[in-house]
């Protein structure tokens, strides 16, 4: 129960995307500070390794500042932390003083000031707590992953209640990842039994695969595990994370299929708006979708040379220029070729596919044949973890709500404005609408070109998670059909659900049985089901 | 523009013309046969060089391809997009006969096996080094396997465009199925290393004018089977079903075992092609199974012209010799001319190129009206 | 043989929660010419469809003959047990010349593909065709492609083909839709010579006049329900009929 609480709590905290870590550390206090510092003056070994732990606890509990701990610590670790006689503290670094306690600047001072030695043990306390601090108070920067180095090196004396800290504040689910296990190793060979006990029940509430690891570990390890009630505690923190991590790969499985369903759907919309209406199936489809890839690419470029500084915004800036692009394209192709074939539809077919040889061949001439590098923007980098191992990744999240956006877009076409009217007018009954005064040429014109245009959207929002060449038209086109097979002609909410089945099937049968037997599955289950629902989807409507 | 287009059209006249009756195809047929022996004779004697002759034999497996699609296509207007998989049917199952009878001289298993660690066929190479026995699996295995995907769509009435998606989802699937390496049938890279056919050590130049003229034998007799069936009441029924499907069946026919009769005929010709294909080229791999290849057949249909064998049978030489020719001196180029012809055709000559004489004809009518007036 | 050529009783056809034909019972004769006739939707086309097997009914009974059951037979078992139906739309094989059209028609049972592979019409097939191309009045155009006809011609072709299959119902939905007058007037006499003891035919026509000139008893099918049978003079004067045609 608490974990699900605790699962929703991050959930909603994620979902609010105000998510930040809101660290305000209270002032501290004075006398702490003085303590610490007089501490680090002394040459003790012990005394000094206990200053760097009340530190760092001081700032767990936010009663340290942990800028100022981060450079009293950097100032006793590379020798700038000077003591002198008679309680005299002056950090002195390239010929400028600072008082240790306030930070402030100070003239120099003239009394004789020394450095007390570090030794190894000192050294390492240092830099795992320079590495901490460092993790807390700047976790974004790039020596964060190098800090983390040095915290592993150290795992074993690390401050846990700062550590977790550092983990809470750390934006890369890598890097906080990697802190986690830090964390749990730290704990979880705590000498207080009591202790460990409460760490292996504090990795059970997150329920990820590297904390089984942990456990896992912990379990081999006879002299660290071999109290029964450690023994105890780690069989029951097992089998519950198991739990968890069943439902997590459940949600991640249920989020990579809707994030293909959502790649499917758009690829299969612009198929099926332009099959309901026309009675066409165009095999360039796929080719379309490449197009629309190509044409992210060219504005990626475009803005790299033109404007650097604002190149993470290309997806956004490339969406109405590649819903443009092709919809000309596909625009060009009903005028030259399509049009001549509405009674035909066999040969549209061959002829669609010979144009889709075309674009293939087209883009390789002028762009060679190997995969494009897209740049993946600040904001669809990384991901939020919401329980166990599933991780929300923004790339497919983009194309969710990009979806999801076409859709609503496509609902508004065809259900409130006159186009929709027009493109409904003529896929019932293309003489009637042409007697009411609808002209079934500009509205097919015009269909066609948003059907193409919407092939396009999907390149675009398949780009930053699938490989772009010449050839990924075609791994897209057979489901795409298949979806609209299923699905039924031009039902916008057929198309829908069929795509979010194929999406499920496919991603549900690929882990265990491979991308090729998906494919059988997906083919065969359609096949039967047109056993059972022909009419529906399939016979000729209508009386004659 | 389109008072050219009007005017071509009306003298082409496609769907409504008499359907063409196939005397054509048995004479062809009949031609055939002699161009058949002409190559024996030609390739046992030296006065042909083998590369030629064993062009001839491929391109005339393709135009059984054609003669075989056409039939359904041309004929019951039911147009595969998969017919790659029966002519893969044909190929593999040879090839496995070749490496059967390779492995009992040799005593070791073919490359692809050895690297997947068998050190013996597995159970179903059983038997296949006989022949005979080969020959009707590859005629029962082609024929069962359109059966029974004939029957299941049919029957559920899947026509048009949806039937042409099926058949061509069926055969990508069969390509990827045949890309594992696990199957026993060489993987991604196909089985080769054939040594003897019927005794006979396969890259003998006799071999090969032997195989090249039992290609054209074997076109010629699928010829003259598909225009016997065309000119029959059999053959009315199929033009019937491609006119209107609906109205033959309010007249009495059962048209599911008509079609599927087509089907399955249509299937077993595109299985002996690919078993005549196989040992010209010396290779099968699951690229014979892309939807590339099938949709090819139907691209070399249309160009010669669907609903006449000889047409169909026409625009297979002709496209794949010509594939043959620019693929080796221009290979960037061949895709722009494939694809521009298509669509030239598919567009302007409904009927494909048998239509360009009558295509001429109402072009010169329309400027002839044009200058009158 | 019986009297009754055709037994409906309580048909009712739904399309989800739409009933196109609602509880009908009718007898049609041997011998009779019935014309149906009703607004559009009143179920006259959805009627033909159950007839000959394109649309299954909710519940009903329908006997061919006054025994043999329709409603258990396929599409194309009905038509060889003796039920022809000339669709509203000219539905002849375009590719396929006259003679070949009527060759396809006639037959009397099923036979094997390979039969029919190697079929070849025997004197008295070929005699059959040329009766019949006679009847249609096109003697002498067998060789003639149908795609080449006029509209009346391919709607007589249609009928021809129903003929040959010397059927004991013959269904005929609108078949003078778009003719010509003189065509409407041939088309009359061809169906009044089509009469015959061993056969019912079923007129479903628009044109008022037509029915008159054609039909014995006249059937007015109103949103699927039977209102009036009768002749065309009581039919004309009823005024439910009267108010479902022209409204209140």
């Amino acid at each position: 129960m608490k974990r699900w609480v605790l699962a929703m709590l991050r959930l909603s905290v994620f979902m609010a995307a105000g998510a930040g870590w809101l660290a305000a550390p209270a002032r501290a206090d004075g006398d702490a500070r003085a303590s610490i510092v007089d501490r680090l003056c002394t040459r003790e070994t012990e005394a000094r390794i206990a200053a760097v732990d009340e530190l760092l606890a001081g700032v767990a509990r936010k009663e340290i500042a942990a800028d100022w701990g981060a450079a009293i610590i950097g100032a006793a670790g590379d020798a700038s932390l000077k003591c002198g006689e008679g309680g005299v503290r002056v950090i002195a670094k390239s010929g400028r003083f600072r008082d240790p306690l306030t930070l402030a600047d100070v003239s120099e001072s003239s009394a004789k000031l020394a450095a007390p030695f570090v030794n190894l043990r000192v050294r390492a306390a240092y830099e795992m707590a320079g590495g901490l601090l460092l993790l807390i108070t700047a976790p974004a920067s790039p020596l964060a992953a190098k800090a983390a180095d040095d915290l592993q090196k150290h795992a074993g004396i690390a401050n846990l209640d700062a550590l977790q800290m550092a983990v809470e504040a750390q934006p890369s689910p890598d890097l906080a990842g990697r802190l986690q296990a830090i964390a749990a190793f730290r704990a979880l060979r705590h000498p207080d039994l009591e202790r460990r006990i409460a760490a292996i029940g504090k990795l059970a509430d997150d329920p990820t695969e590297r904390n089984r690891t942990a456990l896992l570990d912990l379990q081999g390890d006879k002299t660290a595990a071999g109290d029964p009630k450690v023994a105890a505690a780690l069989a029951a923190s097992i089998a519950s994370i198991d739990r968890w991590l069943q439902f997590s790969r459940l949600m991640a499985t249920v989020y990579s299929g809707l994030s293909y369903a959502s790649i499917l759907f758009m690829a299969a919309l612009g198929l099926a708006v332009i099959f309901g209406l026309m009675g066409v199936i165009n095999l360039a489809q796929g080719e379309l979708i490449m197009v629309g890839a190509y044409t992210t690419y060219l504005v990626q470029e475009a803005i790299r040379a033109a404007a650097p500084g604002i190149l993470d915004l290309y997806l956004l800036i490339a969406i109405p220029i590649a819903f443009c692009v092709t919809a000309l394209v596909g625009v060009l192709m009903e005028i030259t070729v399509i049009r001549h074939l509405y009674r035909r539809p066999l040969m549209t077919l061959l002829a669609t596919w010979a144009i889709s040889l075309l674009l293939i061949n087209l883009v390789r001439v002028f762009f060679g044949t190997q995969n494009l590098e897209f740049v993946t923007p600040a904001f669809l980098s990384g991901g939020e973890r919401i329980v166990g191992d599933f991780i929300v990744t923004y790339n497919r999240l983009f194309a969710i709500v990009f979806a999801l956006g076409i859709l609503i877009a496509a609902l508004i076409i065809l259900r409130r404005t006159k186009l929709g009217l027009f493109i409904r007018a003529v896929t019932e009954n293309r003489d009637m609408a042409g007697c009411v005064g609808v002209s079934a040429r500009r509205v097919d014109v015009l269909s066609f070109g948003i059907g193409s245009g919407l092939a396009g959207l999907a390149g675009l929002a398949l780009s930053p998670i699938y490989t772009v060449n010449p050839n990924m038209g075609t791994n897209f086109i057979v489901d795409a059909f298949m979806i609209v097979v299923l699905g039924g002609v031009g039902s916008l909410i057929g198309t829908l659900i069929a795509s979010v089945n194929i999406g499920m099937i496919n991603v549900i049968i690929e882990p265990a049985y491979g991308a090729v037997a998906a494919k059988v599955i997906v083919l065969l289950l359609i096949i039967i089901f047109i056993q059972f629902r022909p009419e529906g989807l399939f016979a000729p409507k209508g009386r004659r | 523009m389109t008072a050219i287009l009007e005017s071509i059209s009306r003298e082409i006249q496609g769907k409504g013309g008499p359907a063409r009756r196939g005397l054509a195809a048995e004479r062809l047929a009949g031609m055939l046969v002699v161009a058949a022996l002409a190559i024996l004779v030609a390739g046992t004697q030296g006065l042909m060089s083998p590369y030629v002759v064993n062009l001839i034999g491929q391109v005339a497996t393709f135009g059984m391809l054609a003669i075989a699609l056409d039939l359904i296509w041309g004929y019951a207007g039911i147009l595969s997009l998969g017919h790659g998989l029966y002519f893969a049917i044909g190929g593999y199952l040879i090839a496995m006969h070749l490496v059967k009878v390779a492995y009992l001289q040799t005593g070791t298993p073919p490359d692809f096996m050895l690297f997947m660690g068998w050190d013996s066929l597995p159970f179903y190479y059983a038997g296949l080094e006989n022949f005979p026995y080969a020959l009707a699996l590859i005629v029962l295995i082609s024929g069962g396997v359109a059966f029974l995907f004939g029957l299941i769509s049919f029957r559920s009435r899947v026509s048009g465009v949806y039937f042409s998606i099926i058949t061509q989802a069926l055969v990508f699937v069969a390509m990827l199925l045949f890309f594992r390496n696990d199957t026993g049938f060489g993987g991604n890279n196909g089985m080769t290393g054939f040594t003897t056919l019927l005794g006979w050590p396969i890259a003998a130049p006799e071999t090969i004018a032997a195989l090249s003229a039992a290609s054209v034998l074997a076109a010629a007799a699928s010829l003259y089977v598909c225009a016997r069936i065309v000119r029959s009441r059999l053959g009315h029924m199929l033009v019937a079903i491609r006119e209107d499907e609906s109205r033959l069946r309010f007249l009495g026919f059962e048209t599911l075992w008509i079609k599927i009769a087509a089907w399955v005929i249509s299937a077993v010709i595109a299985a002996i092609a690919g078993m005549l294909y196989v040992p010209q080229v010396g290779i099968i791999n699951p690229r014979v199974l892309s939807p590339e290849l099938s949709i090819e057949i139907a691209v070399w249909v249309a160009i010669g012209g669907r609903g006449t064998l000889v047409g169909a049978f026409a625009g297979a030489i002709l496209i794949s010799t010509l594939k043959v020719v620019l693929t080796a001196s221009a290979p960037e180029l061949w895709p722009f001319i494939l694809s521009l012809l298509v669509i030239f055709v598919v567009v302007l000559l409904p009927n494909g190129l048998l239509d360009a004489p009558a295509a001429l004809r109402g072009w010169l009518e329309w400027r002839r009206q044009r200058a009158a007036s | 043989m019986s009297k009754e050529a055709l037994y409906i009783d309580g048909l009712t056809v739904s399309f989800g929660a739409f009933r196109a034909i609602n509880n009908l019972s009718m007898i049609v004769k041997f011998g009779e010419i019935r014309g149906i006739i009703g607004p559009n939707g009143a179920g006259k086309t959805t009627l033909l469809d159950v007839l000959t097997g394109k649309t299954r009914p909710r519940s009903g009974r329908v006997l061919l003959d006054g025994a043999l059951d329709l409603l258990a037979l396929s599409e194309a078992e009905i038509t060889l047990s003796g039920v022809g139906r000339k669709f509203q739309k000219p539905s002849i094989f375009e590719a396929l010349t006259v003679a070949e059209n009527l060759g396809l028609a006639l037959r009397s049972r099923q036979r094997s593909i390979w039969g029919e592979m190697v079929y070849t019409p025997d004197e008295g097939d070929r005699a059959h065709i040329q009766d019949v191309l006679g009847m249609i009045g096109m003697k002498g155009r067998g060789d003639l492609s149908a795609g080449k006809l006029s509209h009346g011609q391919k709607q007589w072709l249609e009928i021809g083909m129903l003929l040959i299959q010397r059927p004991k119902v013959l269904l005929l939905d609108e078949p003078v839709a778009g003719m010509t007058d003189e065509e409407t007037e041939r088309t009359v006499t061809l169906i009044r010579a089509l009469r015959s003891p061993e056969r019912a035919i079923l007129v479903i026509e628009h044109d008022m006049a037509f029915v008159q000139e054609v039909a014995d008893l006249v059937s007015v099918l109103h949103e699927g329900r039977m209102l009036l049978e009768g002749p065309m003079e009581r039919v004309r004067a009823d005024p439910a009929v009267i108010e479902v045609y022209l409204g209140r």
